[in-house]
């Protein structure tokens, strides 16, 4: 249980305005944030994070401010940034490091329960018998994974994901999304996760906020993610269109709200 | 000598000062040939100064055509004593047994006396050479984080850079000796040489490979909310991990070989062996510590190529064959103790 609270959000570099007086808040769901590139994405996970500082506005968690304490914050990179010459129940167990003193990480004298939480977390992601493996030796999908096990092993209140999936291919993206959906829900935690595939996004996300040049364009619920919205958001580029159109089961049905669908895909994921 | 004919004074228009004619051509001929002459003056007083210069060398050093001719004899006996010949089934060979008896009462390599294990000269090099190796360790791993420029901010680090370079610019050779009043001429000291040594090194090949370390790793960690020495360790060093093993095997070959090179200057071990033999004229014993030596280098740089390539399966380590090893050891030895790699 755990509330992000944004208000008034502005970041510049320089000249350059990322994001303008951008607020919203979100309380234990799975949102997604869409947008083109160099719209702000980034930039607002990164302030979020506290790896960025903000030009202006104020970000809370619970009705504190987060700046600075990363602790509470799982963070999930486009390139995993794991360690890649140690095994995947290694990297789960840094997310644990923030409890305990730099001795005992050394010689790797965490607790029991830190322990059983690392292989629980892989569990989650459904990398339990391959916990022993080197993260080089892994798929990309599975090195992502690793990384939301990483993730959840800090026991956070906020999940951030910077798109998880971009360089994946659409099964693998549809299995760590379905991962992640499940990890979040599982220790209902909070989720704020860029996306650029927005049939991906339409299947997973229990809200969405586009972000166009900076500005918050859109902050809608599941049955309100419109095709004139996702028009709105990236101009009229023809293959979001398309993708959109293939996934849907009947292409005469074109004027149809998109919400339906997610439900049905998320009970596939958690059966 | 060709002259150029029916003009007069040919020597001088050889040499650029005659007449030759007076067009273009002709005048830039004479101007051509008065360079050449110059070029020759110079050659010649090159020449003159060179020979001047060996001769004035020659006397320095006494050097005498009759003294090597008196002293052959001598010179074929000595070799006859650095490869004592015998025969085995009637085949004339080395004696091997010669060198061996000599090891064996010396005790170069280790001895059994009284149910006790006696180690010999072989083990004492080899001592001073890991002994030194594992002092200088964390001393080059500190140097070596503290120069990263990702752990201390950029002017700051330079001051431990620094410190490397200095250490790298004297010869473990000569750092034997700046350490002598610390602990005598003994391989305690040489294994302190070798350590500071390693600290200029070792430290340094740590930084360079932390140079070439991914950014995402270390701020993966970072978004754990580890504590910036944990960041340090886990995001940076386990990068590297099989590297700095690596690096650490390749830097104890490197000083076994300079531990060969201390002990002839006093530190002990088979070195000092080859000293004390050749102060005493004993050619035979002389040749069975530069094949002791030989065989030392030569497998510890074996073994350490293997283990090396076993580390870095993705890099090229260079992979030499065993003859090639051993008869490149003189020459690595050279090196080592003069403080190249």
């Amino acid at each position: 249980m755990s509330t992000l609270k944004v208000e008034n959000l502005s970041k510049q570099y320089g000249d350059v305005v990322a994001l303008e007086d951008v607020s919203f808040e979100i309380e234990d769901e799975f949102v997604v944030l869409l947008g083109e590139s160099g719209a702000g994405k980034s930039t607002l996970l990164r302030c979020v994070n506290g790896l960025t500082e903000p030009t202006e506005g104020s970000i809370t968690l619970d009705g504190e401010d987060i700046s600075g304490s990363q602790t509470d914050i799982g963070m999930i990179f486009q390139q995993h940034n794991l360690v890649e010459g140690v095994s995947a129940y290694l990297n789960a167990l840094t997310g644990s490091l923030n409890r305990v003193s730099m001795l005992r990480s050394m010689l790797q004298w965490q607790s029991q329960e830190d322990k059983v939480r690392a292989l629980e977390a892989l569990e989650t992601v459904g990398l339990l018998d391959e916990a022993h493996q080197k993260v080089s030796r892994m798929s990309g999908g599975q090195q992502q994974r690793v990384g939301i096990a990483r993730a959840l092993v800090q026991d956070p209140r906020l999940l951030l994901a910077d798109e998880p999936v971009a360089s994946l291919d659409p099964s693998s993206a549809e299995s760590v999304m379905g991962y992640l959906r499940k990890a979040a829900s599982e220790h209902s935690v909070t989720a704020l996760v860029s996306l650029h595939q927005v049939n991906v996004a339409a299947h997973f996300g229990d809200r969405f906020i586009g972000l166009r040049n900076g500005k918050k364009l859109f902050d809608v619920g599941r049955g309100e993610l419109t095709p004139e919205l996702i028009d709105d958001l990236y101009g009229s580029v023809e293959t979001v269109s398309l993708a959109k159109q293939a996934s849907k089961p009947d292409p005469k049905q074109n004027g149809q709200q998109e919400g339906a669908e997610p439900a049905d895909i998320e009970q596939e994921i958690e059966a | 000598m060709s002259t150029p004919p029916s003009k007069g004074n040919s020597l001088a228009a050889y040499f650029g000062f005659g007449e030759i004619g007076d067009s273009p051509a002709e005048q830039k001929l004479q101007d051509m040939k008065r360079r050449k002459t110059k070029r020759r003056l110079w050659t010649l007083l090159g020449l003159v100064t060179t020979w001047a210069l060996f001769y004035w060398s020659l006397l320095l050093i006494e050097f005498r055509l009759s003294e090597l001719v008196g002293q052959f004899d001598q010179f074929v006996e000595a070799m006859t004593e650095y490869f004592p010949p015998t025969t085995y089934f009637g085949i004339p060979f080395v004696d091997v047994g010669a060198y061996w008896s000599f090891i064996r009462a010396e005790n170069l390599i280790l001895a059994v006396e009284g149910g006790q294990i006696v180690w010999g000269a072989m083990f004492i090099t080899m001592g001073v050479a890991f002994a030194g190796t594992v002092l200088g360790l964390p001393l080059a791993l500190f140097f070596g984080v503290m120069s990263s420029e990702r752990v201390i901010p950029y002017p700051f680090n330079f001051l431990f850079r620094g410190t490397m370079s200095l250490i790298r610019a004297i010869p473990g050779l000569v750092w034997f000796l700046i350490l002598i009043p610390l602990a005598g001429v003994t391989p305690f000291t040489g294994a302190l040489a070798i350590m500071v040594d390693t600290t200029g090194y070792l430290g340094r090949l740590f930084t360079d490979e932390l140079e070439e370390i991914e950014d995402g790793p270390i701020e993966g960690i970072r978004s754990t909310g580890a504590s910036s020495s944990q960041i340090v360790t886990f995001g940076m060093l386990s990068q590297v991990f099989r590297q700095f093993i690596a690096w650490i095997a390749f830097d104890l070959e490197h000083n076994v070989r300079a531990a060969i090179g201390l002990g002839i200057i006093g530190a002990g071990g088979l070195g000092l062996e080859l000293y004390v033999q050749r102060q005493t004229f004993n050619y035979t014993e002389m040749m069975a510590c530069i094949i002791l030596i030989f065989l030392l280098a030569g497998s510890v740089e074996l073994l350490s190529q293997r283990v090396r390539s076993m580390l870095r399966e993705d890099d090229n380590v260079e992979k030499t064959g065993i003859i090639e090893t051993f008869a490149n050891v003189p020459r690595n030895i050279i090196g080592s103790t003069m403080g190249r790699r």
